[in-house]
């Protein structure tokens, strides 16, 4: 028990060193990809995001965070925000770049992605859930729960 | 039953061939009353703006240019030498662009803004005479 | 079959609502106008659609009535509401097929007595089924790059359904096109069986007794149905197109326009409506084109959107083939390999593996629908504010009708739109695992072999949640 709450303190500890990282993402953006298009940080972590045009006006919404900015050959776009929501937003091109710009996008994941593990956990959970009230529900349950509700079937069965 | 099947046809032929009547109705008076010129704007490489010479007449009390951007980027609008400037133009957006011509002369026009990699060469020409 | 048998314990599949007592949903049902006037409504936003598609050409489709009415409303509407909560109602009131109809009645309005107009031939019996819209709706999806960014291309698709939809009307007898082509038609039948509304007939002795069968032959009041159905004993959602002649040939006012729970037409197996191989791989093609739609357009890899706008012709043929080949052969692999286990693991020898195959697919109708309403939500939220401006700028030309003409792009709550989509699809899954094994009680008849053989199919249902919640969250 002890070696656990050691381990936990030490991963307490981990987490809180890579607490105030800052971290510098230099982003090109080109007709209808940024480079690089995922990008992760921790939770707490100070961003700057530099944007860079390759071709023409290109711009950068960020999901969630509601940040906007934009870039052209010439003149660069800049952020600068701490990532204090968890989770996987996606940041889209915001200015009309050519026949597929509402598909450029990204991934700009907040480390620990704490919705999806949710969402697979309560999944994994209904299922199980759902399956052990399956395999213990004996046949013919249903029918003595609500007896009343069903005279005919009872009356035939009699 | 016959006037009924007769108020079906013409609520079908209405909303057919009468909206597109009654679209490119509307517009025609519409560029005619409310518009002096109509221009294109496209990158070089598809075509460049269009007409790439405007001529308009000195003296006149004021010139309407819509420029529409039929193109899938966004583009600007500028004459320099008259002060005259829209900022961005979307793409698929319309603008439209006031002056008065008191100068006489030849005065080039532009893109504003980082539209393809030919950009510099989206120009065109103002003539006032 | 149980008699009040629960979803969730909560839900009693018996339920209905009937909506046609009230006697003002009745008596619009009964009347000629509808669904005339809100096909003809339809028809007017479809012209405009048409004409906005056919000017706008090449330009940005962001900006564009008719790309972003059929793409971002008309998709998303139909996949939330019209599909789920009303069947097919679209089709009540789609007006693709309205030149057809026209010409093979030579009326609009009223009643033609006698054959219909056209050569009327009968649908080759090999093809009545869902595989020409399968195909169709898979080939339409390889040029998804062309159709939801340009203009032209969505005026082109359009009108080359509207046309084919006339073409067939002018050989084929009645709604042939609707029911074996039309590429819209074959998903809204498959999830309009998850749908929370029904049209069905009444009471059973009222039809037994009625000696000539007005709904599938006509009167005066109205056309024999459309769709090739028998209104007197339908079962399911499929292949219903919801265009209420029934109610209308009806001398005793026996259709009605139900709400029920969702889901029931998937424990619906009768001999005349039996599950079927081509419906299992409508909903395997769904499942499929819902997450390549979603790894090309929502997601951040270059690549692949490289090859759906077709930047080079290797690269579009690359993407064809893989999409097929996932759609058409891998899904459908993958889950015979579950099907398979699930034999093996029930231990029972009596069921054909096809039946267990085909039984068990039809749990991806939750699923898929699930996988798509999500889908939607990440759509229409980032870029549902581009209607607000285009419904006032139609054609781009300066226009502003409704003074909303320089809204600019807003994305709204696109923060929480991974909770969003997680929430639909584990409400989604639920469905499917109750609904599931309720198909593993009919596949199987005893009840432990149910048990056991329902168990690879829920692990099926789960990891291919987790890998869909994994695509739209993490």
């Amino acid at each position: 028990m002890k070696k656990l709450i050691i381990v936990l303190l030490s991963v307490l500890c981990f987490t809180a060193t890579s607490y105030a990282a800052e971290r510098f993402f230099e982003i090109k953006a080109k007709r209808f990809v940024y480079t690089p298009s995922i990008i992760k940080v921790n939770k707490g972590d100070l961003v700057r995001i530099r944007l860079i045009s390759e071709d023409v006006t290109h711009g950068f919404f960020l999901d969630g965070y509601g940040l906007n900015t934009s870039t052209h050959p010439g003149q660069e776009g800049f952020l600068q925000f701490v990532a204090d929501k968890p989770g996987r937003f996606t940041f889209r091109c915001s200015v009309t770049c050519g026949e597929f710009h509402p598909y450029m996008v990204g991934y700009f994941v907040v480390e620990k992605n704490l919705r999806l593990y949710l969402f697979v956990l309560l999944t994994v959970l209904l299922g199980v859930g759902s399956l052990l009230i399956i395999l213990k529900n004996k046949p013919q349950q249903a029918h003595d729960n609500n007896p009343p509700q069903e005279p005919t079937m009872n009356t035939s069965n009699g | 039953m016959q006037k009924k099947e007769l108020i079906a046809g013409l609520l079908v032929v209405l909303s057919t061939v009468g909206t597109v009547a009654g679209i490119y109705g509307i517009e025609n008076y519409r560029r005619k009353k409310f518009y002096t010129v109509e221009l294109i704007a496209r990158a070089p490489e598809n075509g460049n703006w269009y007409p790439q010479q405007l001529k308009i007449p000195y003296g006149m009390k004021e010139v309407k240019i819509l420029i529409r951007n039929i193109e899938t980027v966004t583009h600007g609008f500028a004459i320099p030498d008259l002060g005259v400037a829209v900022g961005q133009i979307k793409a698929g957006e319309v603008k439209v662009v006031r002056f008065i011509p008191d100068k006489r002369g030849t005065f080039p026009f532009m893109c504003t803004v980082w539209c393809s990699t030919r950009h510099m060469q989206m120009r065109g020409e103002l003539i006032i005479e | 079959m149980d008699n009040k048998d629960k979803l969730f314990g909560l839900i009693d599949l018996n339920w209905r609502f009937e909506l046609t007592k009230f006697k003002q949903v009745g008596k619009l049902f009964k009347s000629r106008w509808f669904p005339l006037l809100p096909i003809i409504v339809n028809l007017f936003i479809f012209v405009i659609i048409l004409l906005a598609g056919f000017i706008g050409g090449y330009s940005s489709g962001s900006y564009n009535f008719g790309i972003m009415i059929v793409w971002i409303l008309w998709w998303v509407m139909l996949m939330f509401i019209l599909v789920p909560g009303f069947s097919r109602s679209w089709c009540l009131m789609c007006p693709f097929p309205i030149f057809s109809d026209w010409f093979q009645r030579k009326r609009l309005f009223g009643v033609r007595q006698g054959k219909l107009e056209g050569l009327g031939l009968k649908w080759p019996k090999q093809l009545k089924n869902m595989w020409v819209m399968n195909i169709g709706f898979l080939v339409t999806t390889f040029f998804s790059g062309l159709f939801t960014v340009k203009p032209f291309a969505t005026f082109v698709l359009l009108g080359g359904i509207i046309l084919l939809a006339f073409l067939i009307g002018l050989i084929f007898e009645k709604r042939s096109f609707c029911l074996y082509v039309c590429p819209v038609s074959g998903f809204q039948g498959l999830y309009a069986q998850f749908a929370t509304a029904e049209i069905r007939r009444m009471n059973p002795e009222l039809c037994k007794n009625h000696k000539v069968k007005t709904c599938f032959v006509g009167n005066e009041c109205g056309y024999g149905c459309p769709w090739m159905l028998t209104p007197f004993d339908f079962k399911k959602n499929t292949y219903c197109g919801m265009c209420l002649e029934c109610f209308k040939t009806c001398p005793y006012d026996n259709m009605g326009f139900f709400l029920r729970p969702p889901g029931v037409d998937l424990l619906s197996d009768t001999p005349r409506e039996p599950r079927r191989l081509d419906e299992a791989w409508k909903a395997f093609i769904m499942l499929g084109i819902a997450a390549v739609f979603f790894l090309t357009m929502q997601g951040p890899w270059g690549v692949l959107k490289d090859m759906v706008r077709q930047a080079t012709f290797k690269g579009w043929l690359i993407f064809i083939t893989l999409h097929s080949f996932f759609c058409l052969v891998g899904i459908p692999g993958i889950f015979f390999i579950f099907s398979c286990l699930s034999k093996l693991f029930s231990g029972n020898k009596e069921v054909s593996l096809r039946q267990i195959f085909i039984n068990f697919a039809y749990t991806l109708v939750p699923i898929g629908l699930g996988v798509w309403i999500a889908f939607s939500v990440g759509i229409i939220l980032p870029n549902g504010s581009y209607l607000i401006h285009v419904i006032s700028d139609p054609f781009a030309w300066g226009w502003n009708l409704f003074g909303t003409a320089h809204f600019p792009w807003t994305p709204v709550f696109t923060g929480s739109l991974g909770y969003i989509q997680g929430f639909v699809l584990v409400i989604f899954y639920l469905f499917a695992t109750a609904l599931g094994f309720r198909l593993s009680k009919q596949t199987y008849l005893d009840l432990s072999q149910a048990k056991r053989g329902w168990i690879p199919i829920l692990i099926f249902l789960t990891l291919v949640t987790i890998l869909f919640l994994w695509l739209y969250l993490g």
